[in-house]
């Protein structure tokens, strides 16, 4: 078990090192020079450019830079930043780190609730009126992207019925439409996978035994059904979070959410980008990290898929 | 057996087969009808607008649907529906080339992979499973912090989120085909690897890798409209479904039409491409019959 994590961790150094570098090239190798962004109308202050440009290392050759940048990220130091010059990225960083994990923890809880949720009910009811319904809500739930979600919801919720603030970010109230944004394509795809996941199990040998031991349906559902759709469902935690991500970049911007993704966008068209790539650094590890997650406990779950992965 | 029933050619014709399952299917004719009008609308439509999608009415800002605007106009007095119809142009553009790049790149490194087996094979595997379901928007940060927000960002972006998932599909036909003995036949022959590249994988794997592949264009046209509705793909004054919604957002009290119509084009036409090609591969995948 320690050898297949050893090995899976080993698998992640090429993509973070590709990150690495991609990252500070787009940091500290652009062409036109940072300090006159951060000095912005006293570009002629020929001093205060050449103080800026030393404390930010941009004085010293491109190698060193690129060394600095590693050591200093290797020790969570992702640099100063430039549109709030001299304050360290971290700094900028705090508020926003607090927030969106929170969106889309809530956004997850959510997504898996109401996907699981209904996923059952259309298997259990297949081919009947609610399955149909439920289908044709997938399909649009998939379909539609979040933003164009939203164009409808805040119409309808906000404006048309008064009943949920607009924007903003704080309140309980605040919060229900950008969850529910971000939860909407997440909770179809659950409920997708769920459905059929749980029409291949329902057709199993021991659903069958269960039944005919004269087993509650509902605990044959609960128990014996639910149990082994779960596993299917965790690989694809993955594909779950990546959606989640970028969801987060475009709830946060619709509902003027401080967080990190509202931050990365910003930052951006601000030209700030040490922020801009603290930012992709942590998401891309965060994600590389999940799907390591899920890997594992995968092969703890599933004594095949150890063996078939190469694990002693 | 007959010497007539022998004349008449039964269910092996491939293509009527085909065409017989996929008009069974209703979500194909749903989907696949959207999907023509779409098209026909982008080819055809912004030769038949009574305004060009870039010209300001400045006294004309923000209006409710007119005869002269049928869909109203947006801030700056543009015909909303001009730009929504060329919006079309540009997103079906955009998927093309998308699928145009993933495709070819796909093939080639789906092949060698496929094909070489090995240690190749496990490097690339490795990396495409790291790589699969990446969230586009982060790679396209990355993108438009080198090289600025523009349509070009939206195309490297969405190339790099999608030739993983399609170089995996292209390996799992090749490992298929490569057990043929026709392939066998080929290596005896003495055959370059490179010829048999060309000659014996690609004609087999292209027909079926064309028709998943489209499988993702629903996606591809949504990835993009997130993009430029974050303001880091199609740039102003191009008319671009996403950017639409975002500059309606604001107006959203007032003037709900921008943002509304703009939502409606861009989520029937996604709807349209996920139901033909969700469709299409239950339609041409044996594996889902009968399911």
């Amino acid at each position: 078990m320690l050898r297949f994590v050893a090995w899976r961790l080993a698998g992640l150094v090429p993509v973070l090192g590709i990150v690495l570098v991609a990252t500070f090239l787009a940091t500290y190798a652009l062409p036109g020079d940072p300090v006159l962004v951060m000095l912005s109308d006293h570009s002629s202050n020929v001093e205060m450019a050449n103080r800026l440009r030393a404390e930010y290392g941009l004085d010293q050759p491109l190698w060193k830079q690129f060394f600095n940048y590693i050591a200093g990220v290797a020790v969570g130091d992702f640099g100063m930043s430039y549109r709030y010059v001299r304050i360290p990225v971290v700094e900028v960083l705090s508020d926003g780190i607090k927030i969106s994990p929170i969106l889309a923890l809530a956004a997850l809880a959510a997504a898996a609730s109401i996907g699981v949720g209904a996923g059952i009910l259309a298997a259990i009811k297949r081919n009947s009126g609610i399955d149909t319904a439920i289908i044709l809500i997938l399909v649009a739930g998939l379909s539609i992207p979040n933003f164009a979600f939203a164009t409808f919801f805040v119409y309808l919720f906000s404006i048309k019925l008064g009943a949920l603030p607009v924007a903003g970010w704080g309140r309980i109230d605040q919060a229900i439409l950008p969850v529910a944004i971000l939860a909407i394509p997440s909770a179809a795809y659950i409920a997708r996978l769920t459905r059929t996941f749980m029409l291949e199990v329902l057709g199993q040998d021991y659903i069958r035994t269960a039944r005919a031991k004269g087993l509650a349906e509902r605990v044959v559902i609960a128990r014996h059904a639910l149990r082994n759709i779960l596993v299917p469902l965790l690989t694809s935690m993955g594909i779950i979070f990546g959606g989640l991500i970028s969801g987060t970049f475009v709830v946060e911007t619709i509902f003027n959410i401080p967080g990190l993704g509202r931050l990365a966008i910003d930052s951006v068209f601000a030209r700030d980008y040490p922020v801009a790539m603290a930012i992709v650094m942590l998401f891309t590890a965060f994600f590389v990290l999940i799907n390591l997650a899920v890997d594992v406990a995968y092969a703890i779950i599933d004594p095949r898929i150890r063996q078939r992965m190469g694990v002693k | 057996m007959t010497a007539a029933t022998q004349t008449t050619r039964y269910p092996i014709d491939g293509w009527r087969l085909v065409l017989r399952r996929l008009a069974r299917q209703r979500n194909v004719l749903i989907g696949g009808a959207i999907v023509l009008f779409v098209v026909f609308v982008a080819v055809i439509g912004p030769s038949l607008m009574m305004h060009s999608p870039e010209e300001t009415d400045l006294f004309n800002p923000w209006s409710p649907p007119t005869a002269q605007n049928p869909l109203g106009t947006d801030k700056l007095g543009r015909d909303i529906l001009s730009r929504l119809v060329y919006g079309a142009r540009v997103s079906l553009l955009v998927a093309g080339a998308v699928l145009a790049i993933t495709l070819t790149v796909a093939a080639i490194l789906g092949m060698i992979a496929g094909y070489m087996g090995g240690r190749i094979d496990a490097f690339l595997m490795r990396f495409v499973d790291i790589m699969l379901a990446f969230p586009e928007v982060v790679i396209a940060i990355l993108i438009a912090s080198m090289i600025g927000s523009g349509v070009l960002t939206v195309i490297i972006s969405l190339a790099l989120v999608w030739w993983p998932g399609v170089t995996r599909l292209t390996r799992s036909f090749v490992l298929v085909i490569r057990e043929e003995l026709y392939i066998d036949a080929a290596i005896v022959a003495g055959t370059p690897t490179w010829a048999i590249f060309l000659r014996h994988l690609l004609p087999n794997i292209a027909a079926p890798l064309l028709v998943r592949a489209s499988v993702g264009v629903g996606f591809i046209v949504m990835a993009e409209a997130t993009l430029s509705f974050l303001g880091l793909g199609i740039q102003e004054p191009v008319p671009s479904w996403g950017g639409m919604i975002r500059d309606g957002l604001p107006a959203l009290r007032t003037d709900p039409y921008l943002a509304i119509f703009g939502s409606l084009a861009l989520g029937i036409t996604i709807i349209g491409f996920n139901l033909l090609g969700d469709g299409l591969r239950d339609a041409l995948d044996p594996k889902l019959q009968g399911r």
